[in-house]
């Protein structure tokens, strides 16, 4: 664990209930000073609840926050170093621009001319000179969350927390804005915890991602580690695109397992990994790493294949899918840069062999 | 029937869409524009002893602005904006009150309760108001048992206070009603917002509530003020001498035989909420205020 002065972020044994419903179960981590922090996971899965908890906008049903390590469990929302921008266009609807950023300023009793003055600034800063007289149903959805987003940071918290900032925003907007948000992050230096449920935002983004479903905190990392080595199944599942094959391990020799798939035996490296036989698995190759050939190759150990049937081909301009079915009825797909494997040398139901490099599937126990 | 385009596009075009345009509309012009213009038109007939006969003078009016008729429809308007802040200062934190703190669910419910008294006779309602603010009443006896007079106070029944104590006791809902459904229009991250940013309660209800809820307050109000300055039966009941309104003068002026001056007293009205709807829309800049945020 980092010292507290590294920290911004610690939550320890966090839980909420809303009856008897659990919408967190006892998370805990740590957020560093500085960070872009992602929360991801599906709708429902507990991430906008913590991310609620650390703003103190709910209390929570057991453990502790803890912003720079202060204890703030009991704190009202206005009483932590932590702002927030909200999921929908949350401007005061009957306030000037300028008077939405001022607002929260007024309330600190600041000097009108301090407050202008920390208003153009901030306004600079997202991008909105000039607009400050604007209403906020003149501006657009993009327009609406960057006035939202410097009315947070005109506060100069130490921790902005964003719930779904984007979700209300068109492809291209987001794409943008993800990169402007990013920016303004790394300006400023301040902490952005950031909720999403959209997996491509928080690959730009995030400095870390943590992934959040079912109330826990499934696995943390760099955007990075989380694509290419997640550790737990259902991680591989929710990011990028994983085909999943499920098995038993049957032998082990050194970081090498060999596992039965029910149809066919692979081998796959876990390092570091202590599995006794018979444990079941779940082997995970993502689908930009398949390959398709016509027939097996001699076994070498640094290739696997599986036998499977091909199925179909979806053309989607930059990449083609290849629909392939295993002999357990499972359907695996397989992505290629269009035009690497010149268009349809398969037919639908010819015998094909799906094959990856050993070192790049990843074993899951859980 | 329907040949203009502007007619055929509020009527429509098939059969059930078209009766359900006509015959509210038959509706509206038989039984509020024609009786509103005959208002206006008796309100400059002659008066003959009985009735009157049709000509044009503006007697009525002369009447009614060189009597004490002015004065105490100006009092009268007094007495209803009175209404109106009281109602205003009970009612509206009801509203606000059962939308932030009550639980969603059971909101809808409890604003429904004050749906309640309106299920009795408001001249029942109001002439219960009698034993409460009476000299020997429920509110004179508590006064004088707490100590803070040794006599009856006499002035609260039939009095103008007792009419504002009336007009608030009858109205009060429609300024729950109107409140709350204000209120519900609100977003609740506005709210959310509001805790974030500092904002105590005074400061919210101040700067967001209040201006974000300020159409329903300005219907509200509309209402009461209305009932208040129209609606004969609270001062008839409650109020005594000088405590009159407008519908008391109008009741008087036909109990009196004199049709036109009740009909001009009637334009009068009609004029006067004209101008107040006006001023508050300039006011409150309704247009701006409901338009849609995204």
């Amino acid at each position: 664990m980092t010292s507290p002065n590294e920290t911004a972020v610690e939550v320890v044994d966090l839980a909420k209930d809303y009856g008897p419903i659990t919408a967190l179960d006892s998370v805990s981590f740590s957020i560093p000073r500085g960070s872009y922090h992602v929360l991801l996971g599906p709708s429902g899965g507990g991430k906008t609840t913590l991310l609620r908890l650390i703003g103190g906008f709910v209390r929570p049903t057991r453990g502790r926050v803890l912003l720079h390590g202060q204890d703030v469990s009991d704190a009202p929302p206005n009483k932590r170093p932590t702002s927030m921008v909200f999921q929908s266009y949350a401007l005061f609807p009957h306030m000037s621009v300028e008077r939405n950023v001022g607002y929260g300023l007024k309330l600190q009793k600041m000097a009108k001319e301090q407050i202008r003055e920390a208003v153009d600034q901030m306004l600079g800063l997202v991008g909105l000179e000039g607009y400050n007289r604007r209403m906020p149903h003149e501006l657009s959805g993009g327009q609406q969350q960057r006035v939202q987003l410097a009315r947070s940071l005109v506060l100069e918290s130490d921790i902005l927390l964003l719930d779904e900032p984007l979700a209300s925003l068109d492809a291209k907007l987001r794409k943008d804005m993800c990169i402007e948000l990013k920016r303004i992050q790394e300006k400023i230096g301040i902490t952005f915890i950031h909720v999403t449920h959209n997996q491509e935002e928080a690959m730009t983004i995030a400095d870390r991602i943590a992934i959040i479903a079912d109330g826990r905190l499934v696995e943390e990392g760099s955007p990075r580690e989380v694509y290419e080595r997640p550790v737990r199944r259902f991680t591989a599942d929710f990011i990028g695109e994983n085909n999943i094959i499920d098995g038993r391990v049957t032998g082990r020799n050194g970081d090498r397992f060999s596992i039965d798939t029910g149809f066919a035996e692979v081998d796959v490296v876990a390092v570091g990994h202590d599995i006794p036989t018979g444990t079941e698995v779940a082997i995970s190759v993502r689908s930009e790493l398949l390959q398709l050939l016509r027939e097996s190759r001699a076994a070498d150990g640094r290739v696997q294949t599986l036998p499977a049937t091909y199925v179909e081909e979806v053309y989607l301009g930059l990449t083609t899918l290849h629909l392939v079915r295993l002999p357990n009825e499972i359907e695996i797909t397989v992505r290629q840069i269009s035009g690497d494997m010149a268009g349809s040398v398969f037919q639908p139901g010819q015998a094909v062999q799906v094959g990856w490099k050993t070192a790049e599937a990843r074993l899951h126990t859980e | 029937m329907a040949s203009h385009p502007l007619l055929r596009h509020l009527a429509g075009e098939d059969g059930i869409r078209r009766w359900a345009f006509y015959v509210p509309v038959a509706f509206m012009v038989l039984f509020f524009a024609v009786p509103v213009a005959l208002t206006l038109v008796w309100s400059v007939f002659e008066r003959t002893i009985f009735w009157m006969e049709p000509g044009f003078t503006l007697d009525a009016y002369v009447n009614f602005f060189t009597s004490a008729r002015a004065e105490n429809y100006l009092f009268s308007m007094i007495h209803s904006a009175v209404a109106v802040v009281v109602a205003f200062t009970i009612g509206f934190p009801v509203a606000v009150f059962v939308r932030r703190r009550v639980p969603t669910a059971a909101q809808h419910r409890v604003i429904l309760l004050f749906i309640i008294p309106f299920m009795i006779s408001e001249l029942v309602r109001v002439f219960a108001l009698r034993p409460v603010l009476g000299r020997n009443g429920l509110l004179n006896s508590l006064l004088m048992k707490i100590g803070i007079t040794s006599e009856p106070i006499t002035v609260i029944l039939f009095s103008n206070l007792a009419v504002v104590i009336g007009d608030v006791v009858s109205f009060l809902p429609f300024m729950v009603f109107a409140g709350f459904l204000a209120m519900e229009a609100i977003e609740r991250y506005v709210f959310e917002v509001c805790d974030d940013l500092g904002s105590n309660t005074l400061r919210t209800f101040k700067d967001v509530i209040v201006p974000l809820a300020a159409p329903g307050i300005f219907a509200g109000s509309v209402f009461i003020f209305v009932n208040s300055i129209g609606v004969a039966l609270v001062p008839t009941i409650l109020g005594g001498p000088g405590a009159v309104n407008a519908g008391l003068m109008v009741n008087q002026a036909i109990v009196a035989l004199d049709f036109p001056l009740a009909m001009a007293i009637s334009a009068i009205m009609m004029l006067t909420l004209l101008v107040l709807l006006f001023i508050g829309h300039r006011l409150f800049d309704l247009t701006k205020i409901l338009q849609p945020i995204n």
